[in-house]
């Protein structure tokens, strides 16, 4: 067989390779294709009453976040962190809900090796945990702090319909891209204004009618660390 | 001449046979043992068959049989990089095949797999843990 019939025929081969996976998967392509946005959150500090975690505890519930009893296992993908301005040890601390920043050039994507980190069409900074290889370059990578890592096995499932982590992935937010997809609204969105706080907004940046995007027209938002160039998309109001 | 000189297979019966015979024997007791004793997936099958065979799996049981991990895979790829990751579901597989145990991992095993999907992907190796979940409303 000469080179030529031999690419002819694997070519061939190749085209007949992927199964229709029709049945399977109904309308993948038009589930996060080109035109579903760009997800951005607001939070309204300001709306934020004291020592609630409404966000934190439904994160976890949702998300299947392991939670070993112990700092340095434990995994956060959002979690109230006490600020005070930089440098004044004195000044009175102020507790903010941090997660990942879903950067628009999000460095833990840069430095991933194996692209288990990327970016969706949709802005969304997400692993493919069957990729990852659990080198942790993202957790050095991430400026927000924001990355975690499965250094043990998790037993843990609340929530059956949403898989959870074995241990040697990294992880973070998501921004619920299961449930964004079908729809809905994320887990720490739903449950602050079930919480009747309403402080939390995930919406479509791009589009200029949207919930979050007016907030941002008609607020003073910060964002953490926007010197550093990656482009955060969690918007801070009253910071 | 020939009188006094021993024939080779003499020698090497004690060498060779004998511990070749050793050797064999245990190996020919458990075919002996197997055999006899009877084929156990007489009268259970091998893996626990859904009610109505093949009624709306995605594929032929035959293809499903040789290929399903390639098409896990390939699907896996398809909704974890392209979006849409509520489309699929183990849910689906469970319908039919709910249980783990007794039909997964007994192939699995058979053949020396470990593949660790069920790590992170809810499939409990007994249905009635799949009841369980259901009925606690999820
Ligand atoms: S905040 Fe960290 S984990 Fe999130 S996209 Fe930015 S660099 Fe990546
Ligand atoms: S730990 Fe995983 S996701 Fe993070 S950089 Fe390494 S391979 Fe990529």
């Amino acid at each position: 067989m000469d080179r030529r019939k031999f690419l002819k025929t694997g070519g061939r081969f190749l085209a007949a390779t992927p199964f229709a996976c029709d049945l399977l998967v109904a309308s993948v392509a038009s589930a996060s294709g080109p035109g579903a946005g760009r997800w951005g959150m607001v939070i309204d500090l300001r709306r934020c009453p004291e020592g609630c975690d409404a966000c934190v505890k439904a994160c976890r519930r949702e998300n299947n976040v392991a939670e070993h009893g112990d700092p340095r296992w434990d995994v956060h993908w959002i979690r109230q962190v006490e600020i005070r301005p930089h440098g004044q040890e004195d000044a009175p601390t102020r507790t903010v809900p941090l997660l990942c920043n879903h950067c628009e050039r999000p460095p833990c994507a840069q430095v991933c090796p194996v692209r288990a980190t990327y970016q969706r069409d949709d802005g969304i900074v997400i692993v493919d945990h069957h990729r990852c290889i659990g080198c942790r370059y993202c957790l050095i990578a991430c400026p927000y702090n924001a990355r975690f890592f499965n250094y043990r096995e998790n037993e843990a499932w609340p929530n059956k319909d949403y898989p959870k982590r074995s241990h040697g992935v990294a992880e973070s937010c998501h921004l619920c891209a299961h449930r964004l997809d079908q729809g809905r609204l994320p887990a720490c969105m739903e449950a602050c204004r079930d919480a009747g706080a309403g402080a939390i907004v995930v919406g479509d940046l791009d589009n200029p009618e949207s919930e979050i995007s007016r907030l941002i027209a008609a607020n003073s938002v910060k964002r953490i660390r926007e010197d550093l160039g990656t482009g955060p998309k969690v918007h801070y109001i009253g910071l | 001449m020939s009188g006094d000189r021993k024939s080779p297979l003499d020698g090497n019966l004690v060498k060779v046979v004998f511990p070749l015979l050793v050797i064999l024997a245990p190996l020919g007791l458990s075919v002996i043992g197997a055999v006899s004793a009877g084929d156990p997936g007489a009268e259970e099958p091998f893996l626990e068959l859904p009610p109505e065979p093949n009624e709306g799996c995605v594929r032929d049981a035959e293809f499903m049989r040789f290929h399903h991990w390639e098409l896990l895979r390939e699907v896996r790829d398809q909704v974890v990089r392209g979006g849409g990751r509520h489309e699929i579901s183990l849910d689906r597989c469970r319908s039919c095949h709910p249980s783990r145990e007794r039909f997964c991992s007994r192939c699995h095993e058979a053949v020396s797999l470990q593949p660790d999907c069920f790590g992170c992907h809810y499939y409990p190796a007994d249905p009635a843990a799949a009841v369980d979940h259901a009925r606690a409303g999820r």
